[in-house]
């Protein structure tokens, strides 16, 4: 009868799924970033377009001219007097921001899903669509911050 | 023998077979849709600095019949995206206050009610009220 027991020597020779793993291994995966931060942001745009969009549009594009409105809060000197207010600044910041991230992302998987699938492509469009919400968050910004703080 | 692989591909038209898929496309859309919105507003603010005569030029543009109907359009497309949103939130992930999670028609009217109470605020805070 064969012994089935090995010694402990020969054990730790040879023992296959369990190498050690070093937590400082230089060629451990790169830790993804991006990623998760422009899904994130994705997210927090989407809930910011949904809540916040609808009433905006109506009350800047629809309300005065189909006469569902006693006021006009789109006309020049309405709208000139509320922006002057931090607050309603900030908020078109957080709406334009949001409202860009959330859709140049929900753009980027249409164009994907349409056929644009290489990873060129992909990271073409990654630049493209997300400089184009970085650019327009920070023109917003600009705008909000001009006539206040300088 | 090597094995061949299987490339699941799309069929065109895809979305117009079923009305969840169409549904799907149409919240797509609107995604999109509130991207152009945030640059039209971009816009907006940029007549706003330029002066009173340039934001008027804007806005008449924006509100002559033709612009009006397909401002209309996309104004659908914006709110059906926000519906299905919130229809979606307790789908995509449900909200577990209690032992089992909370059925998502429960967080629709939540939704709907925040909803409400938000444009609420809005109109007061930011536009000044009636």
């Amino acid at each position: 009868m064969a012994d089935e027991t090995q010694a402990p020597e020969i054990a730790s020779m040879w023992n296959p799924g369990r190498e050690t793993v070093h937590a400082d291994l230089e060629a451990a995966e790169p830790e993804v970033l991006m990623e998760p931060m422009i899904w994130g942001l994705f997210s927090l745009g989407g809930f910011i377009t949904a809540f916040l969009f609808p009433v905006t549009l109506f009350l800047l594009f629809f309300a005065a001219p189909l006469g569902l409105w006693p006021t006009d809060p789109g006309a020049f000197d309405a709208f000139a007097a509320r922006w002057a207010d931090p607050i309603v600044r900030l908020f078109f910041v957080v709406l334009i921001g949001g409202s860009l991230f959330h859709g140049t992302h929900r753009l980027k998987f249409m164009l994907v899903d349409a056929g644009a699938k290489s990873p060129g492509v992909q990271g073409f469009l990654d630049v493209v669509l997300n400089g184009l919400a970085i650019l327009g968050t920070l023109g917003a910004l600009f705008y909000a911050l001009s006539g206040w703080l300088f | 023998m090597t094995a061949r692989p299987y490339p699941w591909k799309r069929p065109r038209g895809w979305w117009l077979r079923n009305p969840r898929y169409l549904s799907f496309q149409l919240r797509e859309a609107g995604g999109v849709v509130s991207a152009l919105y945030g640059l039209i507003l971009l816009n907006m603010l940029l007549q706003l600095r330029a002066g009173e005569s340039a934001y008027t030029a804007f806005l008449d543009t924006m509100r002559t019949p033709p612009m009006l109907y397909v401002n209309l359009v996309l104004f659908g497309l914006v709110v059906f995206h926000a519906v299905s949103w919130f229809m979606l939130i307790g789908k995509a992930q449900p909200i577990r206050f209690t032992e089992k999670p909370i059925p998502w028609k429960s967080a629709f009217a939540v939704n709907l009610v925040l909803w409400l109470g938000v444009s609420g605020a809005v109109v007061y805070l930011i536009f000044g009220g009636l």
